[in-house]
């Protein structure tokens, strides 16, 4: 039953409150009507009985004067009106309440019954000796009749009196029941509404309060305060749908917030790992580079064989082993410091005199220095790696000599430096590889014998030198017509 | 929750109250209602009147109780006449209107005159019994007469004189005894207590211890309105201011209080003597107090039962006892606390 009661529409609701409100001052209200209504009745029914008497003694008063009448006149109208007052006057009597008893005005209502018997009786007597003529008797008659008629209307008077005074009593009496129940009415009413503004007061606030409960979560959540309770549905009407949907919306939003932090957290994570494994990897490799040669070693052994082959004159060879030496030597010194570009061209002659040592004049050289640009700062060891990919992938796999141009000329404010083959060149496709690193990807998956500084590890730390990406890029024609690498880098005024 | 239910109790309470509050208020009325009509509901079979000379006098009242309680115990209903109406009637009247009123008996106070007699015997005529009571009517038919022997009573009042006169130290050289009649009094009830009185006295003339000379009179008190008995006995005082009697009886109780109030008021006490009649209250008090020397007290209960009793055994047999005499008693200093109400 109350579950139904709450489960009922938000309208419904409404309408059971102002029905029953409604239906309270309604009862308390017939009630009362009722009660006024049964007190008028009653206020009417009190001095009916008098009212009965008086026109009871009034009739008497036209019996006893009809007869008187007749006996004057003797005209047959007076008897026709002696007759109908007679008549009119015994039924009235017999409606009086009459027996022996102890209340008087039941005793005098049986007296007036039998007095009445007898004075109509000696009356007709009266008018039977009229008619007879016989004067003495109906003399005599009409005295008895006079007198009887005079101790009815006593008694008639009597009972009125008695009647009036029992009525005057009850009259009273129902005139206190009448104020008191007026107070009760007063006093009722009063607290029937009092009763129905706190009973209306109580449901409203009843129906209200999961409203009211709903507004302030939903000013809560929409302060950005997700992790709040759930409300609890009491009721399945409107509101109670409501507040389950801001439950289960609530919940839904929580949840997806809480997804979102997740998922971005662990990509984060796996960002972070994958750039902490590169480095690794990279530091290994490094290591590994670096553990291949002991420098030292080598730059005592290269010098010894040096001087050994100054000792014996062979001047070519101490040529050959001191460029070597120095090669090695400026690899370890300076491998990732910041040089100038003298340091690295100077480098190139070494690295060049070399190779043509090693493949025996192969490779045609050619510089075309602007030499005002010679101090100009680069990250060291990257000339070197890029004549070293001229020479293995461009050179050496063509017909023909191979030749190298590097040219160092200013272009505005840049220094441009070029290194230029006529090897088998690059296609596009690769040259872009290149310039993205993902040759160099390929290169460390697959089990490529290269090693040494890799183009991609050149390229990566220009970009990081110039903070710019378009400081390098690798010009080709495609298969066959060899390869221009150009370096841009910027001119600092007190370098110069 | 815990709102919830209170709202529910509150519900259920004021529903309640409600009901409670419309269930009283109709409730109310139909009490108020139905208050009335509980007194006087029982029923009697049959229905005596009384009629007597004065309605108020104690005497009367103090029959017509008795009278009632024993009808009360037959089912009788008894009514005085005359209480209810708004005009006074004559005894004689009072009659007419009980044959009228067809009663089943009637007691009445009655007198030797003619008309009287005419009326009971009409009664008796119309099977309705009559009683006499007090007084009777000789003449006639009655059925029973219900009262004192006023032959009884002159004695006993002729006693008490004797009494007093050996006893009393009398001031004047005359012995002057009043005897109070009502002049209105049709009946010889009266002589006849005068006489019985008289004779006593004057039998015991040869034994008194006193030769002052006894002598009786009869004083006719008015009794034709109702305030003309006090004013005659003022009059008795007033006129006869050094001679007043010294000894006075009185045959009614009204002239019993009245002559005691006058021997207050005039200053008489102890120097006149009253006898009284009837033994109200006032009277008692007044012997207590030794204004009234004595008085003679009738077995009201005693008559009241005897007439009810006389009216039924005769509808009941046709025949009844023609003279119940009821007790007298003699209230004086000696035994007047056993009557006195506190």
């Amino acid at each position: 039953m109350k579950d139904k009661l709450r489960n009922m529409s938000l309208q419904g609701k409404m309408i059971g409150i102002s029905l029953l409100v409604n239906l309270m001052i309604m009862i308390v209200n017939i009630a009362l009507l009722i009660g006024i209504n049964n007190l008028s009745d009653r206020m009417d029914m009190v001095y009916k009985g008098n009212i009965q008497l008086n026109s009871l003694s009034e009739m008497l008063e036209r019996v006893q004067n009809s007869m008187t009448g007749y006996l004057n006149t003797k005209t047959s109208d007076a008897l026709a009106q002696y007759y109908k007052n007679e008549n009119e006057y015994m039924l009235m009597v017999d409606e009086l309440e009459g027996g022996i008893s102890a209340d008087n005005s039941i005793r005098m209502g049986r007296n007036i019954k039998v007095m009445s018997e007898k004075y109509l009786e000696v009356v007709s007597q009266t008018i039977e000796a009229k008619r007879g003529r016989n004067v003495e008797k109906y003399r005599i008659r009409y005295e008895n009749a006079s007198k009887l008629y005079d101790y009815l209307k006593t008694y008639i008077d009597g009972l009125n009196n008695e009647q009036f005074k029992t009525n005057s009593a009850n009259y009273s009496e129902m005139l206190k029941t009448l104020r008191m129940f007026e107070t009760i009415s007063n006093v009722s009413m009063v607290l029937v509404i009092v009763m129905s503004i706190i009973l209306t007061a109580r449901l409203t606030s009843e129906l209200v309060r999961p409203l009211k409960k709903l507004t302030e979560r939903a000013e809560t959540v929409g302060k950005g305060k997700f992790d709040v309770e759930p409300l609890t549905v009491e009721s399945q009407d409107e509101i109670g749908v409501v507040t389950g949907a801001f439950n289960s919306m609530t919940e839904n939003i929580q949840e997806y917030i809480e997804k979102l932090r997740t998922s971005m957290e662990s990509e984060q994570k796996a960002k972070e790992n994958e750039l902490l494994m590169e480095t690794h990897l990279k530091d290994a490799r490094l290591r590994y580079l670096q553990a291949q040669i002991n420098p030292h070693f080598l730059f005592n052994t290269l010098n010894a064989g040096a001087q050994l082959a100054m000792m014996e004159g062979a001047d070519r060879t101490y040529d050959y082993v001191h460029s070597v030496g120095e090669f090695f030597r400026y690899n370890v010194k300076k491998g990732y410091e910041t040089v100038t570009v003298g340091e690295e061209i100077s480098l190139i002659d070494n690295y060049i005199y070399i190779l043509n040592v090693r493949f025996s004049g192969e490779i045609h050289f050619k510089k075309e220095i602007d030499s005002s640009l010679l101090k100009v700062e680069m990250p060291g060891m990257i000339l070197q790696p890029i004549i070293e990919n001229c020479v293995n992938h461009g050179i050496r796999e063509m017909m023909g000599e191979g030749e190298i141009v590097l040219s160092v000329s200013r272009l505005d404010d840049v220094c441009c430096i070029s290194i230029k083959d006529n090897g088998k060149g690059i296609d596009a496709e690769t040259i872009e590889k290149i310039m993205t690193g993902k040759i160099a990807e390929e290169s460390h998956s697959g089990s490529s014998s290269h090693n040494g500084v890799a183009m991609d590890n050149c390229i990566a730390r220009l970009k990081l030198f110039c903070k710019n990406d378009n400081c390098f890029s690798i010009i080709s024609d495609g298969k066959g017509h060899g390869t221009e690498v150009i370096i841009y880098l910027d001119i600092n005024e007190h370098e110069e | 929750m815990k709102k919830r239910i209170s709202t529910f109790w509150m519900l259920i309470v004021s529903g309640i109250f409600l009901v409670g509050m419309v269930a009283f208020s109709l409730l109310y009325i139909r009490f108020s209602n139905s208050r009335k009509n509980i007194a006087s509901n029982e029923k009697y079979s049959s229905y005596y009147a009384m009629i007597c000379d004065d309605n108020e006098s104690s005497f009367v009242r103090a029959v017509y109780e008795s009278a009632a309680d024993k009808g009360r115990e037959d089912g009788i209903f008894v009514e005085l006449m005359g209480e209810n109406l708004s005009r006074k009637y004559s005894k004689e009247d009072y009659m007419e209107i009980a044959i009228a009123s067809g009663v089943n008996g009637i007691i009445v106070e009655a007198d030797d005159s003619p008309k009287m007699t005419e009326l009971i015997n009409e009664a008796m005529s119309k099977d309705i019994p009559v009683v006499t009571l007090f007084s009777d009517s000789p003449a006639s038919n009655r059925c029973s007469f219900v009262g004192i022997s006023f032959y009884n009573l002159g004695c006993e009042y002729g006693e008490q004189i004797n009494k007093l006169i050996d006893e009393k130290d009398f001031t004047y050289d005359k012995i002057k005894v009043t005897v109070l009649v009502s002049s209105s009094e049709a009946d010889n009830a009266q002589n006849l207590v005068y006489t019985a009185l008289k004779e006593t006295v004057d039998k015991n003339a040869p034994y008194r211890k006193t030769s002052k000379p006894v002598e009786i009179r009869v004083v006719s008190v008015d009794t034709t309105n109702s305030f003309s008995v006090e004013e005659s006995l003022r009059n008795l005082f007033i006129t006869a201011r050094d001679e007043v009697s010294d000894i006075i009886v009185c045959l009614e109780e009204q002239e019993t209080e009245s002559c005691y109030q006058a021997v207050v008021d005039y200053n008489k006490v102890g120097e006149v003597t009253i006898l009284g009649y009837f033994d109200s209250q006032t009277i008692l008090k007044a012997i207590e107090r030794n204004v009234i020397h004595s008085t003679m007290s009738v077995n009201t209960k005693q008559m009241g039962y005897a007439c009810v009793d006389a009216i039924s055994e005769y509808k009941k047999l046709g025949y009844t006892s023609q003279y119940v005499a009821t007790d007298l008693t003699l209230i004086n200093q000696v035994n007047v606390n056993r009557y006195i109400e506190d």
